[in-house]
């Protein structure tokens, strides 16, 4: 897998724990374990999410940071 | 995948509701030409496009119409708050109510509920770009009729 696949896979895992997150303090809002566990995956996404930013180009148009317009030359996501 | 943004594309509000015109205003969520069948258009021809910038039209169109939707649905809430029952009856909003209340529900003015049959997703990037060039008038044919109303 490539380092840009590998990094992406990273984020997903991240993405994916802090939905999961999500939806149980949506219903338990008061939960410290689940707050603490939420925190410290935000932290993880926004860390692996800058490296890829950096590395790979923007997950969203408001990341585009370069002064052309980049946001369509990286792959969709179905393309494999 | 999609993130969900706590805020309106344009704020929606509404000091008096209006129960006759959530009648006509909920076709612009399930309706032939709403904002529902917009997205779903155009979120399901993307896949198939053979170029880079007309894929990312589709994404991000596709995704403003789901903005677009929020917006509708937020003009029949407050167009439906704090009815009587009275004047549920005399709106003729009655026919709506008796099946949802005041629930969001996508469905056409006609009562017709949401159908993807409004739509077509062909594969032809020509066939799916005329028929987008078609959904995109309907806005043009939607705005006076509401007015109208």
């Amino acid at each position: 897998m490539d380092k840009r696949n590998a990094l992406l896979k990273r984020i997903m895992q991240a993405d994916f724990s802090m939905h999961e997150a999500a939806l149980f303090l949506d219903s338990h809002p008061k939960n410290k374990a689940a707050m603490n566990f939420y925190r410290k995956m935000q932290a993880k996404r926004e860390e692996l999410a800058a490296e890829y930013r950096r590395d790979f180009g923007p997950l969203t148009y408001y990341e585009v940071k370069s002064t052309d317009w980049n946001w369509i030359d990286t792959p969709w996501p179905w393309q494999n | 995948m999609w993130i969900y943004d706590k805020k309106l594309q344009y704020p929606v509000n509404i000091k008096n509701p209006n129960p006759a015109l959530a009648k006509l205003i909920i076709s612009q969520f399930g309706g032939p030409d709403g904002e529902l069948g917009a997205s779903m258009r155009y979120l399901s021809q993307r896949y198939t496009m053979p170029y880079k910038e007309v894929i990312g039209i589709l994404t991000d169109v596709g995704t403003e119409e789901l903005a677009h939707m929020e917006m509708v649905c937020a003009i029949v809430y407050q167009l439906t708050k704090n009815l009587s029952m009275e004047e549920i009856k005399e709106s003729g909003f009655d026919a709506y109510f008796v099946d949802h209340t005041t629930g969001l529900y996508p469905v056409a003015a006609s009562g017709v509920p949401w159908n993807a049959n409004t739509f077509q997703s062909t594969g032809d990037a020509i066939a799916d770009i005329t028929e987008d060039l078609a959904a995109d008038a309907t806005t043009a044919k939607e705005q006076p009729t509401y007015l109208r109303g």
